[in-house]
């Protein structure tokens, strides 16, 4: 059933191939970007500040004559860096703490939800920018403090469908077959489990890009002249009123098209696993 | 006599993937004034699509592709959504299953009954609400004036299904549809909501269709019965006739299938137990008790209370109650999913009550559960074969030859063919996951097995099939069996000895034939009088309905 | 069912004299008081817990960070006698937990330390500042509430139709938008190609005086006073603001109304109202109705996104809001600012859960307390 199905189910939707297209766009602009982009993104170029989109320069050039197309093919990479690495950290952290929390009640698993809970209390970027200030703003600050932010979400999620199923009859089954903890742990929670977590991940990914552009774009994420998409939009923020367009509008259409992605990914993901969706074939 | 509702030729199905299924093939009956006509079909039938096609409401993509439907002689299929709206409830109502999810979770439930009152009949809120009062009264709800003002979570499962009806009545329409109204409904409950509905419409002149997939409840309530097949309608008669002499071989077999097989000496084993000098319990529980706490009202229910039985060596005890009486808990606390909080277990001669999870797990491989809903007791993401194989993998091998040859051994058993091992559980269909999850239980070559609700929720034809399966098990092999249920039916034909329990004790036990034919005490009577055995209820022959459109 | 064995031990207190005392105080509890005072009094008494997390929090964040703050507030001239001095007025010496005790204190009186960049008391600076934030939040509540509403029973009600297709699409990019983004564009286009909206500069036009302060919402002050210019004024300055935070968050209030809706609109009780012959508009209504519940909550998270939202707009619009001087703090590092203004968001936050958390309960019957 499983690769040719999906296969066929992807072709059928727009949306997934959609989606797939601007991944590989950015897995090409991360991999090959240095070797595709003709002018360096932080050598600075006074000669050529502020030109309008052209042939030379496809998106323009910004205040300090950096050509803007090239900053945004390698911010790709910083972009992804941070949000990939940030997510994939949480996942590491979030869904075992989420597994034995659901699974094994008592004061202790109390405590730490009421702790999780805490965080997510706070307003993401709030918190997001009270952590960066404190850690100071380096790039793996950014995505520690990231990291930080999406571990109670991950565990939540993960207990959440702990806790739904373990009272499910199976899992009773694998008791009366001789399971263990450990095998009904990893055996049969995790993988059920790990389902509906793996779209969080893609939605996650899109929610740590907005995250790192804003708080580069108030000045408390990555410095200048780091490429990054928020941070260009800030650069530019100044001269958009005064009618450089191109400057704010092309680093925040790469964020848009970003998230975009992994939104788009992120739901055919999530119609891919529904269990609904699997017609009976007999 | 004209009828009240004709169905002429009528067909309906809907679009999927741009493709046309189609669930009723050229229907055709006529529905008399003041007549009950039951339908009955097996799943996927068609019958309770049937009913939303003459209430107007096929779902989304269906669609009425031709025929007519007459009410009173007027066409129903060309009718525009508003007129067709006023007809709804006021002429033709309509309930249907599980009625705690047919109310409004937020509004009050004599307000609801109002509500329904009020659309039709423009009547005010205070008189609406006074006449829903009164409704609740008829048909039988104590303090109808203080359960007006419930909430629909606040209400066990029969009033519910009281308030359903009350307000498919409140409006005063002339024909009533009944889509397996009280499945999920314990016998007893089933019986008096049932007996009132059927009074009551009787008293106000309503013609009722019953859509149902159980004989009983036709031959006791029904003058007419219609049999669907695949959406078309197999046979069509009074039920008397039909129960004489049934045409179709697809109504035969059903009839056969629901029918019990009765006689104690087609039981299998019986010769064997009854000829063995010394009886051998390989189970005996003592004194059994399991409390339930509710933390939040500080309510402490006895589930299981001061239960004591045993379990010979090739014999199968019957455990019937209804929802609520704890035989459900037993079988749990006899496998360890719940500790119990006093009395004995004591399994082949061992007593294994205080004895920890690790001294208990080599013990699993002899006493195997088979689980109520078998969808919800395999895991979806694993195939069939690791399904069965693993109890096999836990406790008794790792070969991979040895596993294989039991898992094939197993599915033939149970009559699965082999090529199912490498498919999921939800391309199964129903009869299919309850044979599994039978094989899986049979894997370890358990001395006792536990059936926990073997029948509920299955067609006419697959229940027959697993009943057969489970006779065939028990010659076959020298099955010691705990067998729970509320179907009283398959008890005779499986059970040695029955013990009937009530709120947590066993009130009657004893051989099944004797507890069936002269109960003792007065809840097992209760009990038996609740079934719906399929034969006419002497002296109820109602007129014939002459009706030349067959 | 359970992980473990249930233990038998919860049922043998049933007989102790302990329980039968709690069961007493359950009975009058649920007997003699009506039920929506039961949900404020059992909210209120978690709150107080909550604060003190709070501060707790709040107070640890920032002694987490690295460095001398002695040194930090005198600058790095100064002596090392001063720095010692300093050092012990600010109780810097003693334990963690004592001066988390003189931190408690201090706020309790009303003293969250001096802004090194205003030199005023934070406490004034907040006060001054945080109007002008709740009043943007509030606005922008309200738009994206019925934006999305509105956006999401229209889907719901014609599937298929125009308002589902572009819903559906909506919901899908306005995720993806930043809300920087959204501003600036908005300003682009409305202030220097249109040129029909005020400048980003602030909440009143330049040459229009503030109103007398009784709410400090601008729109409310001026309407009050009858000072029609500055009403006029303050709700031009509003309108891009808040239609940058509308448009970037009615999207998720959109599809997860839409959800919600849909589950109760095609729920079986409502299948059951139509075969009874009810209205559409009943059983609209029905379904609203029966969505609230999930609705409040979502408007919790909603406060919280506005928020963080409201940092990021302020900054640009020059809004002299508390999230612009939260930014202006992370930037120069002005901890003790940065200190009042967290635990005036997390005391805000609390606040809006511990409403929605009471209304929730309030609007759905199921809820036992």
């Amino acid at each position: 059933m499983k690769l040719v199905d999906c296969i066929y189910r992807i072709a059928k939707r727009p949306a997934a191939l959609i989606g797939l297209a601007l991944l590989c766009i950015q897995i090409v602009a991360v991999l090959f970007g240095p070797l595709m982009t003709p002018y360096s993104p932080v050598e600075a170029n006074p000669l050529e500040t502020l030109q309008p989109p052209s042939l030379q320069h496809l998106l323009g050039t910004d205040v300090s004559g950096m050509d803007i197309l090239s900053r945004i093919v390698y911010a790709t990479r910083i972009n992804l860096l941070i949000s990939i690495g940030a997510v994939g950290a949480a996942f590491m952290v979030g869904v075992p703490i989420g597994l034995l929390v659901g699974y094994y009640r008592g004061p202790v698993s109390g405590l730490i939800m009421r702790i999780f809970d805490f965080i997510q209390a706070f307003p993401v970027f709030v918190l997001g920018l009270a952590l960066v200030s404190v850690l100071g703003q380096e790039i793996w600050n950014v995505a520690i403090v990231l990291a930080i932010l999406f571990t109670p979400m991950f565990a939540r999620l993960i207990r959440a469908e702990v806790l739904s199923l373990r009272e499910r009859p199976f899992v009773n089954a694998a008791r009366c077959n001789g399971a263990t903890d450990a095998v009904i742990l990893f055996r049969h929670l995790l993988p059920n489990a790990l389902t509906a977590s793996s779209v969080q991940i893609s939605i996650s990914i899109g929610m740590a890009i907005l995250l790192t552009a804003g708080l580069s774009f108030i000045g408390a994420g990555v410095r200048t002249p780091t490429p990054e998409w928020g941070l260009m939009v800030s650069d530019g923020a100044q001269q958009m009123i005064l009618g450089v367009w191109w400057d704010s509008l092309f680093p925040g259409l790469a964020i848009v098209l970003s998230v975009l992605c992994f939104a788009l990914l992120g739901d055919e993901l999530k119609t891919l696993f529904d269990p609904s969706s699997v017609r009976r074939r007999r | 006599m004209k009828p009240i509702l004709e169905l002429q030729e009528l067909t309906a199905g809907f679009e999927q993937d741009g493709e046309w299924v189609n669930v009723l093939r050229s229907i055709t009956f006529g529905l008399a004034e003041n007549e009950i006509l039951g339908i009955v079909g097996e799943t996927g039938s068609g019958k309770s699509v049937l009913a939303r096609a003459i209430m107007g409401l096929l779902p989304g993509n269906g669609r009425i592709r031709g025929g007519d439907i007459r009410f009173r002689g007027k066409s129903l299929v060309g009718l525009k959504p508003s007129e067709y709206r006023k007809i709804r409830g006021s002429e033709i109502g309509l309930i249907a299953t599980n009625a705690k999810a047919l109310l409004d979770p937020v509004e009050r439930v004599g307000n609801q009954i109002a509500r329904v009152l009020r659309e039709h009949r423009g009547v005010q809120w205070d008189l609406a609400k006074q006449a829903a009062i009164d409704l609740l009264a008829k048909v039988g709800i104590r303090d109808p004036a203080e359960r007006a003002e419930s909430y629909p979570h606040q209400l066990s499962g029969g009033m519910a299904q009281r308030v359903i009806i009350a307000m498919a009545l409140v409006a005063q329409p002339q024909v009533l549809l009944a889509d397996d109204a009280t499945l999920g409904l314990d016998a007893t409950v089933q019986v008096q909501v049932l007996d009132m509905m059927v009074e009551r419409c009787r008293q106000l002149g309503l013609s009722v269709i019953l859509i149902t997939h159980d004989l009983g409840m036709v031959a006791h309530y029904c003058d007419r019965v219609a049999i669907v097949r695949d959406g078309q309608i197999v046979e069509l008669k009074p039920v008397s006739r039909f129960l004489a002499a049934p045409e179709s071989e697809y109504s035969r077999e059903l009839l056969e299938s629901a029918k019990p097989k009765d006689s104690e000496a087609d039981m299998p084993g019986f010769e064997v137990r009854s000829k063995s000098a010394q009886p051998d319990a390989i189970l005996a529980v003592q004194q059994l008790t399991k409390i339930f706490a509710t933390p939040i009202l500080n309510r402490f229910v006895r589930a299981v209370d001061d239960v004591s039985f045993s379990i010979d060596r090739g014999e199968t005890l019957a455990l019937v109650g209804e929802s609520g009486s704890g035989k459900t808990t037993i079988g749990q606390c006899l496998v360890r999913l719940l500790a119990p909080n006093s009395g004995k277990i004591i399994f082949d001669g061992q007593d294994i009550t205080n004895w920890t999870e690790g001294q208990f797990r080599p013990l699993r491989r002899r006493i195997q559960i088979v689980f109520q809903e078998p969808y919800l007791a395999l895991n979806p993401r694993w195939r069939v074969f690791d399904l069965i194989a693993e109890p096999l993998r836990l406790l008794l091998y790792r070969d991979r030859k040895k596993i294989t040859a039991r898992v094939h051994a197993v599915l033939e058993m149970v009559k699965l063919p082999i090529s199912l091992t490498r498919v999921f559980p939800n391309e199964l269909t129903a009869g299919e996951q309850k044979r599994l999850g039978i094989a899986r239980a049979l894997a370890t070559e358990p001395d006792l097995l536990i059936f926990d609700e073997p029948t509920t929720a299955l067609d006419i034809r697959v229940r027959a099939q697993i009943i057969e399966l489970v006779r065939e098990l028990q010659s076959r092999t020298r099955l010691s069996a705990l067998y729970i249920t509320h179907d009283l039916n398959s008890v005779r034909s499986l059970a040695h000895r029955v013990a009937v329990m009530n709120r947590g004790r066993i009130v009657e036990t004893g051989p099944t034939a004797q507890v069936f034919s002269q109960p003792e005490q007065p809840y097992t009577k209760a009990l038996l009088s609740a079934e719906l055995p399929i034969e006419r209820p002497a002296g109820t022959e109602i007129a014939q309905y002459e009706y030349n459109h067959e | 069912m359970t992980g473990r064995l249930s233990l038998p031990g919860v049922s043998l207190k049933s007989g102790s004299g302990l329980a039968m005392v709690l069961a007493k105080l359950r009975k009058l509890w649920h007997t003699l008081i009506p039920r929506f005072m039961r949900i404020m009094i059992s909210r209120l008494i978690i709150f107080v817990p909550q604060l003190f997390g709070v501060l707790f929090v709040t107070f640890f964040l920032i002694r987490l960070l690295p460095g001398d703050p002695a040194l930090t507030l005198l600058g790095n001239l100064a002596t090392p006698e001063a720095i010692a001095a300093l050092r012990e007025r600010l109780g810097l010496n003693q334990s963690i937990l004592n001066q988390f005790v003189l931190y408690a204190q201090h706020v309790v009186h009303g003293d969250l330390g001096t802004s090194i960049l205003t030199s005023n008391p934070v406490t004034v600076d907040l006060w001054e500042r945080a109007p002008a934030t709740f009043e943007l939040i509030f606005y922008a509540l309200i738009c994206t509430v019925v934006v999305g509403l509105l956006m999401a029973a229209l889907a719901v009600v014609r599937p298929g139709g125009f308002f589902d297709r572009v819903g559906q699409l909506y919901g899908l990019v306005a995720g993806a938008i930043p809300d920087f983004w959204v501003a600036l564009i908005l300003i682009f286009i409305g202030f220097h190609c249109l040129n029909w909206a005020p400048p980003p500069f602030g909440r009143l036009d330049t040459f229009v005086s503030t109103p007398p302060r009784s709410t400090g919402f601008l729109t409310f002050d001026s309407l009050f006073v009858g000072d029609w210019a500055a009403f006029g004024s303050a709700v031009s300055r509003l309108i891009l603001p808040v239609a940058t935070l509308t448009i970037v968050n009615a999207g998720a209030v959109m599809k997860m109304a839409r959800t919600v809706l849909a589950a109760n609109y095609n729920s079986d009780f409502a299948k059951h109202k139509r075969a009874c012959g009810l209205r559409e508009g009943t059983i609209v209504w029905s379904a609203l109705r029966n969505s609230l519940p999930p609705l409040i909550t979502q408007l919790g998270f909603l406060a919280g996104f506005l928020l963080g939202g409201a940092v990021l707009v302020e900054t640009i619009f020059s809004w002299n809001g508390v999230g612009q001087y939260a930014v202006q703090a992370v930037v120069r590092s002005d901890y003790a600012a940065l200190q009042g203004f967290v635990l005036l968001a997390s005391i805000f936050i609390l606040l809006v859960y511990l409403t929605v958390d009471i209304v929730y309960e309030l609007a759905d019957p199921r809820i036992e307390v």
